[in-house]
């Protein structure tokens, strides 16, 4: 490992004098190098800077992740700040704008993205280690100046303290000292605390973002405001892959306010000085567009119908996602087959705050001013150099919060930030774009439908020997980026991620992929693929549970093995829920859904009402394991949102597509989940020594199959058809 | 030209009668702690007060809100500390917070009409707030906290 000692005492020196802030920086093989100033000058250090310690003692610590909700923002430069022995209330936070080389997320392609409730887990390390590094300067270059051995130095929050003399300086003092040590050993994990030292890791650390988010004091990409910003409504082809043909604009032009009529190469976009005006101008154009994307043809009963042949078509193989044992899907001699069928719709992700982007386009056309909610710096960077067709460096973005994302905001998209630069660009304004509700349900890019065939046999004793998952879906990794597929072998892992039958001990295991055509906008949404594959899974053994004449907690204890960890888990969700003993006219539920390295177990207390068809969760109970808790609280939050978010979709969503035009447009007739539909939820943390591992989606996979179970201990049917709404309900008690 | 009284302050904006106070207060006025959701008061965003009662700003023309008391999220407490405020960072309600403007709003309203509402009460009240990140029962605890502290107001 290398370690960078200081370069330049004297231009160190001079920065100081300037803006009274140094910078510790962590290279990406660990080791600390000194930035001579906030933002480097090319040739000094080719780093960025993980944190920065000014002379006041803030301590401003970047953060990769982009904030939609999950609380990021907080438990990342916590994890930083606890090696670094940080004062938390110096501690300020500053969204990574740039930098993938030095900021990616090493759990997605070392790319700046936030997803797949990986921020915590993929960072933790060079988390604690960059902070871990700076501590280490901090007490060198503090020895040096006390003239004594680094070992009779300490840290104590916010302090350098001689043990000796008792003296003591605290950061901000120790980084202006003339002589800044930097030629420290490098840190191993031994140096790293351990867990019985943290006292900000699991102290459930309120989070920073609360406070201003009670006040309407957060500012969204949607609220952005800059002098001399026009606001702009878009026309989208109703169909994918549609153009517009002709324009007719007379009316809309004529309207006080509307300053242009901007033709986009699959829009039309009407720009005026208010966007209620743009608004009213938009109802007014008279588009024309072409009719002869294939996806005219898109009817999204007919293409589930298709998908649902294609997994039952047993001749078709998929491509092979997992495969295990000597007979993979085989049933052994003597053995019992099982099989059932399951689907599920598209879903629409409904993050509140509906798609919106500020552009300010310079004048030479080929750089930019952005102020963007997104999940993934380094796609923002993308899209945005290529339209201008121009250079990293001249795009200067302002990463907002996000009101939600869910994965909506992720490379899914890339058109709402083209738009905005190409309407900038005409206009040679800075322009707002907002994306209406309706806008944001029609032009969705939805979870794709998926019917699922699993198989399995079981043994004389009721064992399973061999379990088959057929998942017939599109690509979706394929649509997103077919380098991406070709790379993973043609695995799609956002399609197929919970069907390797973890957590059971199953010998013989065969997971494919059976690829359907695209027949919708489709896009990764909480919980990827184990929010319609642990659907499947989990009713799957449920039914076997049947089958072997068992109960839902023998029968997965035994499945198991010594699964330690999951056994753990479902004496934790039996004991918290009292699993079996239901109040008079109700039913439980369980459904154990894994999700990486995170473990979760789910128990639906459910009522039905028989005449309606309407399903009511009363109770939700789910015990998780995500190995540390970094924020205890906040993963209990995350977890609660996660089963409403899950439970939502389940009891109430769909969304339709007719001659390729999506059939919803608004919360009228695309509902949610409201406050008096909820259930009371308890979640809770199991501790387990393993490296911390995600949450913000852990609570979605769980619930179909936790509802759908609890359905069948109420009737004794079987709902295998995402949502639950009234009408299958009804057929299903009819059946 | 339009009067109008907004958090206690007198304000004059150039917009015809019909246009929805949502984009009044967003875009003339930089009140952008109100928010938009659905435009069709169907999810409670955009909730407001109007002389202390609460009303989808999304629907509601401007022009009919002349010479009625207006009040926003910014406006609810001059130092963003009302009890319900305190609430909410008391039971950390908010994830990515962009309902929560709205759902403090309607709960105010709450408040303002009820002393102490029941459990019941309460969740119908709010049942119009829709909260895609799933705070539902943190929202209701943040109320029955203010309720029970009798700090209400």
């Amino acid at each position: 490992m290398t370690i960078l000692k200081e370069k330049s005492r004297h231009s160190r020196r001079d920065f100081l004098a300037g803006s009274g802030a140094t910078a510790l920086a962590l290279l990406a093989d660990g080791s600390v190098a000194v930035c001579h100033g906030a933002a480097p000058q090319a040739g000094s250090v080719a780093i960025t800077a993980w944190v920065r310690i000014a002379v006041d003692d803030t301590l401003t610590i970047k953060v990769p992740a982009t904030e939609m909700g999950q609380g990021a923002m907080t438990a990342l430069p916590l994890i930083l700040a606890e090696e670094l022995d940080a004062d938390w209330s110096k501690v300020r936070v500053e969204t990574v704008t740039e930098d993938a080389k030095t900021f990616g997320n090493p759990r997605l392609g070392g790319r700046l993205y936030t997803a797949g409730s990986t921020s915590v887990e993929a960072y933790f390390d060079v988390l604690r280690k960059s902070g871990a590094a700076v501590r280490r300067v901090l007490i060198y270059t503090a020895a040096r100046h006390w003239n004594v051995s680094p070992a009779d130095v300490m840290s104590e929050p916010g302090t350098i303290v001689e043990r000796t003399s008792g003296r003591r300086l605290r950061f901000g003092q120790v980084a202006a000292l003339p002589v800044l040590i930097t030629d420290v050993p490098a840190i191993a994990d031994a140096d790293l605390k351990p867990r019985v030292a943290y006292r900000l890791i699991g102290a459930d650390i309120p989070r920073l973002d609360v406070p201003a988010k009670t006040r309407g004091a957060e500012s969204y990409g949607i609220d952005v405001r800059i002098p001399d910003m026009v606001h702009a409504a878009i026309l989208r082809a109703p169909v994918e892959g549609e153009v517009p043909l002709s324009v007719v604009d007379d009316q809309a032009k004529a309207l006080r306010g509307v300053l242009a009529v901007v033709r986009l190469p699959d829009a039309i976009a009407v720009v005026a000085q208010r966007w209620d005006i743009a608004l009213a101008a938009r109802e007014l154009l008279n588009v024309e567009w072409t009719r002869n994307s294939p996806f005219r043809s898109a009817d999204s009963a007919a293409d589930l119908a298709d998908t649902v042949e294609a997994a039952n078509d047993m001749g078709r193989r998929g491509v092979v996602w997992v495969e295990r044992g000597d007979q993979p899907g085989e049933a052994p001699k003597g053995g019992r087959l099982v099989e059932a069928d399951y689907s599920t719709e598209h879903v629409y992700h409904a993050q509140l705050e509906p798609l919106a982007a500020v552009a300010q386009v310079d004048a030479d056309g080929k750089g930019a001013e952005v102020w963007i909610g997104t999940q993934s710096q380094s796609v923002a960077l993308e899209v945005a150099t290529e339209v201008l067709d121009t250079v990293p460096g001249r795009i200067r973005f302002h990463f907002m919060q996000m009101g939600g994302a869910f994965g909506r905001k992720t490379l899914f998209a890339r058109e709402l930030l083209r738009d905005a630069l190409l309407i900038s660009r005409a206009m040679r304004r800075p322009v707002k774009l907002m994306w209406t509700r309706e806008d944001d349900v029609k032009q969705g890019w939805f979870r794709p439908a998926t019917a699922h065939k699993l198989r399995a046999s079981l043994d004389g004793d009721g064992r399973v020997v061999a379990w088959q998952h057929r998942v017939a879906c599109p690509s979706l990794l394929g649509f997103e980026s077919p380098e991406a597929l070709a790379r993973a072998g043609g695995k799609d892992a956002l399609v197929m991620g919970g069907t390797d039958a973890t957590p059971y001990a199953i010998t013989n295991v065969l997971a494919e992929h059976v690829i359907t055509p695209r027949r919708a906008r489709i896009a990764a949404w909480r919980g990827i693929g184990h929010g319609h594959n642990r659907f499947a899974t989990e009713s799957f053994v449920d039914e076997l549970t049947v089958a072997a004449k068992s109960d839902p907690v023998s029968f997965r204890r035994l499945l198991f093995g010594e699964n330690r960890r999951a056994q753990a888990l479902l004496d934790k969700i039996v004991t918290m829920s009292n699993f079996g003993a239901p109040p008079q006219g109700r039913a439980h539920g369980l459904s154990v859904a894994p999700l990486k390295n995170s473990l979760a177990a789910g128990v639906a207390e459910v009522a039905l009402d028989r005449a309606t068809g309407v399903i009511r969760v009363h109770r939700f109970w789910a015990a998780i394991d995500v190995g540390l808790a970094v924020q205890p609280k906040n993963l209990i939050a995350q977890v609660e949102g996660g089963i409403i978010f899950g439970l939502s979709a389940l009891l109430k969503e769909r969304i339709t597509i007719l001659q390729g035009e999506v059939q919803q447009g608004n919360f009228y007739d695309y509902s949610l989940l409201r406050a008096s539909e909820v259930p009371e939820i308890h979640v809770e943390i199991i501790t387990s020594e393993a490296p911390p591992s995600g949450a913000g989606e852990l609570g979605v996979p769980m619930t179909g199959a936790a509802v759908g179970n609890a359905f069948f201990a109420l009737t004794g049917k079987r709902l295998r058809h995402m949502p639950f709404d009234p009408v299958r309900v009804k057929a299903a008690l009819a059946g | 030209m339009i009067v109008l009284d907004v958090n206690d302050e007198r304000v004059v904006v150039d917009t015809p009668d019909t246009t929805p106070l949502l984009w009044v207060l967003r875009d003339h006025l930089g009140l952008t702690g109100t928010k938009y959701g659905c435009g069709v008061a169907i999810c409670g965003a955009c909730t407001v007060h109007i002389d202390g009662e609460s009303r989808r700003a999304c629907v509601t023309p401007t022009g009919g809100v002349q010479g009625k008391k207006i009040t926003t999220i910014e406006g609810l407490d001059r130092r963003g500390d009302h009890p319900l405020q305190k609430a909410w960072i008391a039971e950390q309600v908010p994830q990515c917070g962009y309902c929560q403007s709205g759902q403090l709003m309607q709960a105010a309203a709450l408040l303002l009409a009820v002393k102490a509402p029941t459990r019941e009460q309460i969740v119908q009240h709010m049942d119009g707030n829709l909260c895609r990140c799933g705070t539902y029962n943190r929202i209701v605890r943040a109320i029955e906290r203010v309720v029970k502290e009798g700090s209400g107001l």
